[in-house]
Formats: C-alpha cells, sequence, structure tokens
C-alpha cells in the first residue's frame, strides 16, 4: 500500500510552496468565547426568539376600575407569554446570577489580596442572593400561586 | 478522576470501610445513584395517586394503543398493521409511520414478566415505563458528567436530572411517551461517543452506534444525535485536534449507525437522502479526506505540510458541500422538511405551516418557562460552560456545542426544553461540584502536606484560607477567609439546592401531573371534584354507536377517540395529511349547509366538540376554532377567510358583537347549542367570559346525540340525507299533489304488497336491490 502510494513522489518533487495563515485568524481565546456564549445565552433565555416570532408589546397596560391605563410589567397567569422588558430583565437575572458563581470561582486565585477576596466574595453572594430572590420574586408576580399548597 | 474505577463492584464496605477508599466512594455512588433514581420515580407519581394509574394527554393514547395491539397479535404483525380506523377514508399504516422503540420497551418488559410468571397488565407498565426511565437517564447522565470532569459532578447532575421538572414534564407516570425513553437514549449515546472519542477503540463506537440506533427507534430527535457528532468532529477538525481516535470512532460510529438507522421503516432511506442527514456524510467525507492528507504528510514529511493540510481541507470542505448543494438542487436529497426548517427560520413555519405553529409546545420559549424548567440550574448552567471552555479538551467541546445548540433550539420552541434540559444538569452538576469543593477541600488538604510541628498553627490558619492546595507557603495567603464564611458559603448552597428541589416538587405537582383527560377543579373549602367527562362521552360513543361509525373532530381528539372510544376517526394527531385536515377544518369553520356537504363526502356519522365554557375550561375547541381557520384558509383561500372570523377592529369574540360569519359556522353552532348552564345568565360563557351573541337557534343537518355531565363533550349525530328538519308549512299552506302522497306513503308500509304496486314507477329502480338484500341477509 504505502510503495502504491509513494509511487508519485519517485518521479514528483513535492513543491516548495509557500502559502501564510492569514495573521487575523486566530483562535478566539477562552474569554472571548465565553463572552460571546453569555451574551447569546442572555438573548435565548431571555425569549428574543419569542419576541421576534410573536411580536409582544415592550410593556403591557391595563385599565383600572377608574378607566385609567396603568402599565403592567408582566403578564400574569402565563408561563408561555411575556412582555418584552420582563423578559430582558429576567435574562440580565439569570445571567447575574452566573457571573456571580464564576466571581465566586476566580476568588479561589492565590494572588489575590485578602481585602479583594473578601469583597469579590461578597460581590459574588451578592449577585447570586439578588439574582436568584428577584427571579423568585417575578416568578410570584407572574403566577401568584407559585410555591403554594 | 479516573473514570476505570467507576466500574469496580462494591468490594465489601464492611471490611476496611475507611482503609478502602474506593470502595467506600463505589458505595456513596450506588447509594447516590439509587436514591436519585427512586427520588425521580417517587416524584412521578402525583398523577396516578391524585388520579389513578392511567395513560395521559393525547399521543400517548395512540402508543399505549399500538403497544396493546403488539402485545396482542405479535411483532411482525404489527409492523405490517394498517389503522383502518384513523384517517377515514384514507388509513394509517402504522408498522411503517411510528417509532416502534417505545412499544418494543414496553413489549418486551411485559413478555420478561409474564415469562416470570408475573402477571401484570400491559397499561399498567405503559403508565410505569417513563418514570422507571428517569432513573436509567439518571445513570446515563452521571456517567456522561463523570465522563466529562469527575464522579462528584456525576452525582450532582444525577441528582438534578432525576427531579427537573424540564424532564420530568415529559415523563410523569402515564405519560407513555417517545421522549420518556429517548432521553435515556439519547444521554447514553452521548457518554458511548465521548468514550469512543477517548478511547479510540472500535468496541465503544459499535456500541455507540447500536445505541445510536435505539434512539433512533425510539424518537425523531435522533436527528439531533446525528447532526452534533458531526458537528463535534468538524469543530475539532477545525480546532486542529485530529487524531487517530477521532478518525477511527467517527468512522465505525457513521458507517454502522447508518446501516442500523435504514433498518427501522419509519425512517427508511432518510439518513441519505434528506437534508437533515447530510451534515453526517459530509463530515465523513471530509475527515476521509483529512485522513488521507495526513497520510500522504507522514510518507513524506518534509515541506510545508501544515499549510497544505489546512488548504487540503478548506479545499475539501468546499467539495463536499458545494457536492450537496448540487445534489440538493438536482432533487437526489430532498432538502429540509417544514418541521427542521422552522428551527433555522423562525418565521418560517407561523407563514407556510399553521398546522406546526398551532400546537402549543412548539412555540417559542419565554423566560419563566426556562426558570420553570430549569430554576437555579438556569444560573449555573453558564458557570459549567465556563469551566469547559477553560479546560478544554476533546470532551468539553462536545458538551459546549450541545449546551450552545440546545439552548438555541430551547428558545425557538418549548418542546425543545427537553433535549436542553439534561446538559444544563450536566453543566450545572460542574459548576456545582467545582464550587462546593473550593469550599469543602480545603480543610483537609493540608494535613497530608504538613506533618511538621508548625503543622497546628497552618491548620489553622490553612483552615481559614480559600486557597490552593498546591501553594500552602505563601504568606500572603495566610491570612485568608474564615471558618465563619466558608461555612455560610456552604449553608448558603445548601439553601439553594433545598430550593431547588422544592421548586422541582411543586412544578411536577402543580404544572405536569394532569391526566388531562380527567379533570379536576377544587371549590373554596380545598374540596376536590373530579371531571370525568372525557371517558364518559368516549365510554358513550363505544357503547352506543355502530361499530364503525366515523366521528368527527378536530385532530387533537383523534387518538382519545380511537384509544378509549375505538371509533374511526377522520383525522388524529399523527398529522401528516395536511389536507385532510384542513379538511375537518373547514367543515368547522363553514356554515352549516356547506358543512353537511363536507361531512357527506367524508362520510361523517358523529360530530364531536369540546366546549370548555361551562366550567371554564379554556383549552376547548371554540378557542383552538381560530387554528382551525387558519389551516382551512391554507388549503381553501377562495372559501374560508380568516379575517370574516374576526370583528372589525381585529377582535376574536364570541358575544353579539361577533361577526355573522364566526356567529353562523358548524363549530359555534355545535357549541352553544342548547346551552344553558354556566350560571347568571343561563347561557353564559365562563371561559370567554360573555354571554354567546347567537341563542336559541336549531340545526338542521345534524341533531345532538349525547352531552356529559359538564358539557364538556358534545356529541351530535349527523342526519341522513332523508331526515332532514324540513322547514314546518302551516297546514293551509301546503300543497298537496296526490300522486306524490300515494308514493311518499307507501314507503312507510312494509310488504310485498306496495313494492308490487310501486313496481311500475320509473323513480323506484332501486326497491328491486332492496329486496335482494333483504333476501340475500335472510
Amino acid at each position: 500500500m504505502e510503495s502504491i502510494v509513494a509511487i508519485p513522489f519517485t518521479v514528483l518533487e513535492i513543491p516548495n510552496i509557500k502559502i501564510k495563515k492569514p495573521s487575523w485568524l486566530q483562535a478566539p481565546s477562552a474569554m472571548t468565547t465565553f463572552s460571546l456564549v453569555l451574551l447569546s445565552y442572555f438573548l435565548v433565555t431571555g425569549g428574543i426568539i419569542y419576541d421576534v416570532i410573536v411580536e409582544p408589546p415592550s410593556v403591557g397596560s391595563t385599565t383600572d376600575e377608574h378607566g385609567h391605563s396603568r402599565p403592567v410589567a408582566f403578564m400574569p397567569n402565563r408561563v408561555n407569554g411575556q412582555y418584552i422588558m420582563e423578559g430582558l430583565a429576567s435574562s440580565f437575572l439569570f445571567s447575574l446570577g452566573g457571573l456571580g458563581f464564576i466571581i465566586l470561582d476566580r476568588t479561589h486565585n492565590p494572588s489575590t489580596p485578602k481585602l479583594n477576596r473578601i469583597l469579590l466574595i461578597s460581590v459574588a453572594f451578592l449577585c447570586i442572593l439578588v439574582s436568584f430572590f428577584t427571579t423568585w420574586i417575578f416568578m410570584r408576580m407572574k403566577l401568584p400561586g407559585y410555591l403554594q399548597n | 478522576m479516573p473514570a476505570s474505577s467507576v466500574a469496580k463492584p462494591v468490594n465489601s464496605p464492611n471490611r476496611g470501610l475507611f482503609n478502602n477508599t474506593a470502595g467506600f466512594s463505589t458505595l456513596i455512588t450506588v447509594t447516590v445513584l439509587l436514591l436519585a433514581w427512586l427520588a425521580g420515580f417517587a416524584s412521578r407519581l402525583f398523577a396516578v395517586i391524585r388520579f389513578e394509574s392511567i395513560i395521559h394527554e393525547f399521543d400517548p393514547w395512540f402508543n399505549y394503543r399500538s403497544t396493546a395491539y403488539m402485545v396482542q397479535h405479535g411483532f411482525y404483525n404489527f409492523l405490517n398493521w394498517f389503522d383502518e380506523r384513523a384517517w377515514y377514508p384514507l388509513g394509517r399504516i402504522v408498522g411503517g409511520t411510528v417509532y416502534p422503540g417505545l412499544m418494543i420497551t414496553s413489549g418486551t418488559i411485559h413478555w420478561i414478566l409474564h415469562t416470570l410468571n408475573i402477571p401484570i397488565h400491559i397499561r399498567d407498565i405503559c403508565v410505569f415505563l417513563a418514570p422507571v426511565f428517569s432513573g436509567l437517564t439518571a445513570i446515563a447522565t452521571y456517567l456522561l458528567t463523570s465522563e466529562l470532569w469527575s464522579r462528584g459532578a456525576g452525582l450532582f447532575a444525577a441528582c438534578f436530572i432525576a427531579i427537573i421538572p424540564g424532564y420530568s414534564s415529559r415523563s410523569v407516570a402515564g405519560s407513555y411517551d417517545n421522549e420518556g425513553i429517548a432521553i435515556f437514549a439519547l444521554q447514553f449515546t452521548y457518554y458511548l461517543w465521548l468514550k469512543s472519542v477517548k478511547s479510540g477503540s472500535v468496541f465503544w463506537s459499535v456500541c455507540t452506534a447500536l445505541s445510536y440506533f435505539y434512539m433512533v427507534s425510539a424518537w425523531g430527535g435522533y436527528v439531533f444525535i446525528i447532526n452534533l457528532i458531526p458537528l463535534h468532529v468538524f469543530v475539532l477538525l477545525i480546532m486542529g485536534r485530529f487524531s487517530q481516535r477521532l478518525f477511527v470512532s467517527y468512522t465505525v460510529f457513521y458507517i454502522l449507525g447508518l446501516l442500523l438507522s435504514m433498518q427501522i421503516p419509519f425512517v427508511g432511506f432518510q439518513p441519505i437522502r434528506t437534508s437533515e442527514h447530510m451534515a453526517a456524510s459530509g463530515v465523513f467525507a471530509l475527515l476521509m479526506a483529512i485522513g488521507a492528507l495526513k497520510y500522504l504528510h507522514s510518507l513524506n514529511p518534509k515541506g510545508q505540510w501544515k499549510q497544505l493540510l489546512i488548504l487540503g481541507g478548506l479545499l475539501a470542505a468546499a467539495a463536499v458541500f458545494i457536492a450537496v448543494v448540487l445534489l440538493t438542487y438536482m432533487g437526489v436529497i430532498a432538502p429540509w422538511s417544514g418541521r427542521f426548517y422552522s428551527l433555522w427560520d423562525t418565521g418560517y413555519a407561523k407563514i407556510h405551516i399553521p398546522i406546526i405553529a398551532s400546537v402549543s409546545e412548539h412555540q417559542p420559549t419565554t423566560w419563566s418557562s426556562f426558570f420553570f424548567d430549569l430554576h437555579v440550574l438556569v444560573c449555573t448552567f453558564p458557570v459549567g460552560l465556563w469551566y469547559c471552555i477553560k479546560n478544554v479538551n476533546d470532551e468539553r467541546v462536545f458538551v459546549a456545542l450541545y449546551a450552545l445548540s440546545a439552548v438555541y433550539f430551547a428558545g425557538v420552541m418549548v418542546r425543545l426544553m427537553l433535549t436542553l434540559t439534561p446538559v444544563v444538569c450536566v453543566l450545572a452538576g460542574i459548576a456545582f461540584s467545582i464550587l462546593l469543593d473550593l469550599v469543602l477541600r480545603e480543610d483537609e488538604m493540608p494535613i497530608p502536606q504538613t506533618e511538621t510541628e508548625e503543622s497546628k498553627s497552618l491548620y489553622d490558619k490553612a483552615g481559614k484560607l480559600k486557597k490552593r492546595a498546591h501553594e500552602p507557603t505563601l504568606p500572603t495567603d495566610a491570612t485568608g477567609l474564615g471558618m465563619n464564611v466558608r461555612s455560610g458559603i456552604l449553608i448558603a448552597f445548601m439553601i439553594l439546592l433545598m430550593l431547588f428541589s422544592v421548586h422541582c416538587t411543586w412544578a411536577t405537582s402543580n404544572a405536569y401531573s394532569s391526566p388531562s383527560i380527567v379533570l379536576a377543579s377544587y371549590g373554596n373549602d380545598g374540596s376536590r371534584k373530579i371531571l370525568d367527562d372525557f371517558r364518559e362521552a368516549y365510554g358513550w360513543l363505544s357503547q352506543n354507536t355502530a361499530d364503525d361509525a366515523r366521528v368527527m373532530s378536530w385532530w387533537d381528539y383523534g387518538y382519545q377517540i380511537a384509544g378509549m372510544g375505538n371509533r374511526t376517526t377522520l383525522v388524529d394527531n399523527n398529522t401528516w395529511n395536511n389536507s385532510h385536515i384542513a379538511l375537518v377544518g373547514k367543515a368547522m369553520a363553514s356554515n352549516e349547509s356547506a358543512a353537511y356537504e363536507i361531512m357527506t363526502m367524508l362520510d361523517v356519522d358523529y360530530v364531536l366538540v369540546i366546549f370548555g365554557g361551562a366550567i371554564g375550561y379554556s383549552g376547548d375547541d371554540i378557542n383552538k376554532f381560530i387554528w382551525m381557520v387558519r389551516i382551512a384558509e391554507g388549503e381553501h383561500p377562495k372559501d374560508i377567510h380568516e379575517a370574516d372570523y374576526f370583528t372589525e377592529r381585529g377582535e376574536y369574540r364570541i358575544d353579539s358583537e361577533a361577526s355573522k360569519t364566526m356567529l353562523n359556522c358548524l363549530m359555534y353552532k355545535l357549541s352553544y347549542y342548547r346551552y344553558d348552564s354556566g350560571g347568571s345568565p343561563p347561557g353564559y360563557d365562563r371561559t370567554r367570559g360573555s354571554l354567546p351573541g347567537n341563542r336559541g337557534f336549531k340545526l338542521t343537518y345534524l341533531e345532538e346525540a349525547y352531552t356529559t355531565e359538564h358539557w364538556l363533550v358534545r356529541i351530535y349525530r349527523v342526519k341522513k340525507p332523508d331526515e332532514f328538519n324540513r322547514p314546518r308549512i302551516p297546514l293551509a299552506k301546503r300543497t298537496i299533489s296526490t300522486t306524490n302522497a300515494v308514493s311518499k306513503k307507501f314507503p312507510l308500509e312494509v310488504g310485498t304488497g306496495t313494492s308490487k304496486r310501486r313496481k311500475g314507477l320509473l323513480k323506484n329502480k332501486p326497491t328491486l336491490v332492496k329486496g335482494k338484500k333483504v333476501s340475500r341477509l335472510e
């Protein structure tokens, strides 16, 4: 097998061609990749595809008993419907929570001084807890019976 | 973590429990997995405990019916089964239009149990199949994650997937559907694939192909695998990670998987003829080309091979791509089918295929669905992804691709949340494992390293640290975090996880455990009332109608009528024939006389509509009606116009402001005929919250046959042409020609004398035939 494939090379000489990889073409760094991923994750979890297809208003409105029109941020009682702003707000919180976890990971970098470390940990926990409980409250606004009975 | 220790058996935990760490960790692994299985199984039983052991919803009824058929008549008869009770008058070749994996799985379990003399009804196997498989899914997820990261992460992932609502929504007891077993097959195939990429052994590749075969037999979602694995290979090639292992595993998997998948009758020649599968063969050709270039390189390792290799690879990729495009244009390869196409061009289904867009689970996903189905894992998912991208290797490239594609698809369709859920569990397992590692591990690490007399003080200080064990001597680190902070973090994590499990149980119990054929309503005092109208109606159909009666309903109820009522249906949930469905939609949307023409054309005996106005059930036919109109308009644009059914202001309503067309269409009339329930004023529609605009009307071509207790299901009989309600003419206005009167009277009298006397009439030719028939019957 090898000898058969090698036959042409007995006659031919391999040309000395120079092909250069374009300098701008580089594998993106892990951070760049992750930033792009997180951005797209933010958009998708915010229901951007839903917004494109269904085209809901950015904020809804209701009319109260006096006839005044009041803005409503959350489409109530429906898991499969949303307004644009509530989706973006919630997905911002999701990403915030994710960033909190990542910051928490950064704290174990040994070269960080103590004060910075404590600051980082508090920021991380603030992120996680704020994101978690705000999402919870959002869910309660959306589904009034959430986690009841 | 070495995966080899996974396979070790529990070597007697009693002897040397604390010396033998491998045995100890295996014991923990087995225990945790068993508990996850148990928890997953138990959390899926809400529906059985609240209601009864019953098949849920729509598609499961068909799966159950065909499983029962297969158990009764044998596998080969099932493959050849022509179901003449569906899609009247076309019928359906069930064996060739179904993924038989589900039926074979439960049939096999049934056979094994009966061989062991355990007499269990096939229905109970069907009901409990999905919860049992959820445990297997947990184990497969554990294997996958421990292959990717570590066994600890695997255990986290297994526990997550056991209870996560995104998966239990499709696998509660009674939800006997393809997805229930397919997610297990999906995870297991991915695990075997990673294993084979890692080892490059033919054995694991063959296992991958076999597992892929099971997946193909179980669910149409196998297309996800056959596109994701080539994508993985392709990205690895781009990243310059070509290796012999990759070459062996992909080529073996592709060839075997291709041949095996073509053995499923429903799949047939699709893997070589449709665009959905072309990525796999394109990558196969590319891999071959690059393998050949590499081989040439090995023969003559001089010159600028690296660049040439890249160039050659690019050329090969371009050639493959152009070949696929050309073949598609020439018609050799079928283009993307509408269902898959709508995943890319998200507006496509809304415009062109209303039947896909009409299904609620094909709607795009909102933020609340993400949160509802994944809860806290929606935050930890990017974290796990971050670790995978940071410490990348061949397998983690795969999981990153899996995660990205699944997130996108889940965003397009609520239903595909199901494919996202496993990878979210995997990545969240990784994230939680690492973070907890961070918090817990450092307590113990310094002990073996510092045995000197200082050890005590170092231990104390180290205990306070947030630092890596491999740099224990840095003095700046000695002033790290205290024990309190660490335990605080730990407690916070535990609370998060606890809230996660509370949420999962709540969501499974409240949102996903309704059989939807038995409804429950709760009074103010918490008392529960069961509304069993569906089974009441289907039971009536099976008891009181002729065995070959044709029942027309909207396609949602086709499987249930066939499964519970055992009657012939016109359309059902296997929506393969759009024009037939459009015809039924047109009949529902037309006025009574136009509908009657369609109904006689289709030979309809009974019409069944679902009406929720009396009890406020929102999933009824009036609310679905706009989709019937849209689908009918797609096929009959001359007769049906969507705008006719809205008010002038573009609202969809049923009260007196509704449009004339709306108030006179068949669906409206069948829903509100004789309706006087629903509280005050009588005839009030509680679902729409308004009073119907057209009331007190009469039906000409149909008559009410049966209405269930809560008005939920209404069945009408289509009159034969000879029994219409003729408009009543006052006696004085009647003009009776005597000859007609005589001839009309005679059919009432029975006897040979009559037919003899009528023999002379020209119109009475059929009577001769009739007489013949009677005598032949006798």
